[in-house]
């Protein structure tokens, strides 16, 4: 066997050369492994510092936020969303453009403005406030169970995991993490309600070839059900999200929000069934909300009392809401405080 | 030179802090500034609250902390300049270590081309490079530290924290962690690393601060410290066939000052000067002509020094 076969320069031994032969019946030499062949790897530690200029408040801010609301389209790189949670928003966002298809095919049949499908889907005072405070389905199905699987673990999740501290060892003030996460949850309920509200809106004159004039007489009506659904947005997110930074559990969260917007309805209802005042509706957000909408929107109101109490207990369920979540963002990771 | 340039990076001066009746930290003055610097102390000493203190989770019951001059309680604006690896803190699992590392880059500013190069090489640079685009959650205990620490270094900080960065880890990610801090200190970052385990920090940095019960026991070089501690003399174990022969060789010598026989076949040696008693070492075992086998500095480790300091040696 020559030096050639074996070649120690290359760094094999001669045992590791025997081992790369084979049975030698037929040739007595050592197969060897190449010399490039590698046995085993050291890796280098080399760190290389890193010379770009890191960006302004704004573009931190808006990671935090694209985390959020990205993460319903795609899990890669954002905040992580079941996909039954995905599907449902989605199905629910179907459900609040419908009435967009009855009006398509309201075009389609030339049905007239007294038609029953003009009645149930057109443009009116009725229809614009039931598109966003409609109690059956929206306000009973779509509106409260979107919001609790949206604001579900936004906060809380961090809180059970330690996550925030991933925020807050960065140069992320606690305020800019609230106003984030408060307008990741806007924005996602806004793209359903506020969103499928001006679809709804403006197909309807799209698909019955409206004119100028019939846009002057709803436009007044159309911004009062616009200015309803922004409160509608608010006042869900403020609530939902105060829930969620006063716990560990998405769970407890969602159904605590539902428990609210549910159960103040089912009191003030069966009060109102069994002593005939609506006074305890002012503890219901929904039902402040609708007297509210009905009053900007013209409508004949359902309620007995004041609308000034509605419109104060609206505020203040909105400004509870949010010291609660100063309060609990404040002291998030801030231990044995 | 600027004058942030000569502003330490930690600052802290008669720094308190009480939880109700309880002392967390008990007027500790500092200043850390490049290099690796360990933090040692047993439970309850104050290392995390000390952590705390410097991430602006806590604020101080008395005193100031300062990170590059400025107080981080009101002020966020030092986390630009500092990562930070919590002991604690969870990890997005349903990311890969690329998009969480990429994802969290973002959060400094960086645009997406910039904060995937940078998670790339910082991953690598932990030797995560090849399982990046694996998802966390079926990382081990020791990957998933390394990730904690790329997500640190993914900004370049000039100041890293890291709270037991070696806890849980097998051995091979120890060592590997090991590299990366003593690689990211010759780099010229100050490195602050705490852990439970002595030999570990021994072998990563010979700079060291060590509290116990909320008080700054000892601050500066490992051995500078240690020949600071007078009345606990340096010793030197000699295993040999002849301890008493041997003995009295050294006792004429000056700097030893004692001899014992803790067991058969050994023989310890008292100074105050350990490296001259090294220095004529040689001389006197050659001259008595005594086989020795074995010469140990079984008090010149950080466990020992710890356990003089703390009084439980």
């Amino acid at each position: 066997m020559s030096d050639e076969q074996i070649n120690l320069d290359g760094g094999q031994t001669r045992m590791e050369a025997a081992y790369g032969s084979d049975d030698g019946d037929n040739d007595s030499s050592a197969i060897v492994a190449k010399k490039e062949a590698s046995l085993g790897a050291i890796f280098e530690q080399n760190y290389r510092p890193w010379d770009g200029n890191l960006g302004p408040r704004w573009v931190r801010n808006y990671a935090i936020f694209r985390h959020h609301v990205f993460g319903l389209f795609t899990s890669k790189g954002h905040r992580h969303y079941n996909p039954f949670v995905r599907l449902t928003i989605l199905v629910i966002f179907i459900g609040a453009i419908s009435p967009i298809a009855m009006l398509f095919f309201s075009s389609l049949f030339g049905a007239g403005p007294d038609s029953f499908i003009d009645k149930m889907w057109g443009i009116n005072r009725s229809n614009l406030w039931g598109q966003v405070l409609g109690y059956f389905p929206r306000n009973l199905c779509y509106w409260p169970l979107l919001t609790a699987l949206v604001v579900g673990g936004m906060i809380s999740d961090d809180r059970r995991n330690g996550t925030s501290a991933i925020y807050f060892s960065r140069p992320v003030t606690r305020v800019d993490y609230t106003l984030m996460k408060y307008l990741s949850v806007a924005v996602v309920l806004g793209f359903v309600i506020v969103f499928s509200y001006m679809a709804y809106y403006t197909l309807a004159i799209v698909f019955k070839g409206e004119g100028w004039g019939f846009l002057i007489d709803t436009l007044p009506m159309f911004l009062s059900g616009l200015l309803c659904s922004l409160l509608l947005v608010i006042t869900y997110t403020s609530i939902g999200l105060a829930l969620s930074s006063i716990s560990q559990s998405r769970f407890f969260s969602a159904i605590a929000f539902l428990s609210i917007i549910y159960g103040t309805k089912l009191v003030a209802l069966l009060i109102d069934l069994q002593f005939e005042t609506s006074i305890l509706y002012i503890l219901s957000p929904y039902d402040c909300l609708a007297h509210l909408g009905q009053w900007l929107l013209g409508l004949e109101l359902n309620y007995s009392h004041s609308l000034s109490l509605s419109v104060v207990s609206l505020i203040m369920m909105n400004v509870i809401s949010i010291m609660i979540l100063i309060s609990r963002v404040s002291s998030l990771e801030v231990t044995r405080e | 030179m600027s004058e942030d340039s000569k502003t330490p990076s930690v600052i802290l001066e008669n720094v308190s802090k009480w939880y109700g009746q309880v002392m967390g930290i008990n007027d500790i003055s500092l200043a850390i500034e490049g290099g690796v610097t360990g933090v040692l102390g047993p439970n309850g000493a104050g290392k995390s609250t000390l952590f705390k203190l410097l991430m602006g989770r806590i604020k101080p019951s008395q005193g100031s902390v300062k990170l590059f001059g400025i107080d981080p309680w009101s002020d966020t604006s030092p986390y630009r300049r500092i990562g930070y690896v919590s002991e604690s803190e969870r990890l997005y699992d349903w990311m890969t270590a690329q998009d969480f590392v990429s994802t969290l880059a973002r959060l400094h500013g960086m645009t997406r081309e910039e904060a995937n190069a940078r998670a790339e090489h910082v991953l690598d640079f932990v030797g995560l490079h090849d399982v990046r685009h694996k998802e966390i959650g079926k990382y081990s205990k020791g990957m998933r530290q390394r990730v904690k620490i790329a997500h640190a270094l993914v900004h370049d900080p000039d100041l890293i924290i890291l709270d037991e960065p070696l806890h849980g880890c097998d051995p091979i990610a120890r060592t590997s962690i090991m590299n990366v801090i003593r690689e990211l200190g010759r780099q010229g970052k100050t490195v602050l690393v705490s852990s439970h385990i002595l030999e570990e920090i021994e072998r990563i940095t010979e700079q060291i601060v060590i509290l116990h019960n909320g008080r700054l026991l000892a601050l500066g070089n490992l051995y500078a410290i240690r020949d600071l501690l007078d009345k606990h003399p340096h010793r030197i174990m000699i295993t040999t066939n002849e301890p008493r022969k041997l003995a009295s060789a050294f006792i004429s010598e000056e700097p030893v000052y004692g001899v014992r026989f803790p067991e058969d076949g050994k023989l310890e040696i008292q100074t105050n000067d350990l490296s001259a008693a090294h220095s004529v070492l040689p001389r006197v075992i050659v001259n008595s002509k005594v086989s020795v086998s074995r010469i140990d500095n079984p008090d010149d480790n950080l466990e020992s020094l710890l356990g003089y300091l703390i009084g439980g040696a």
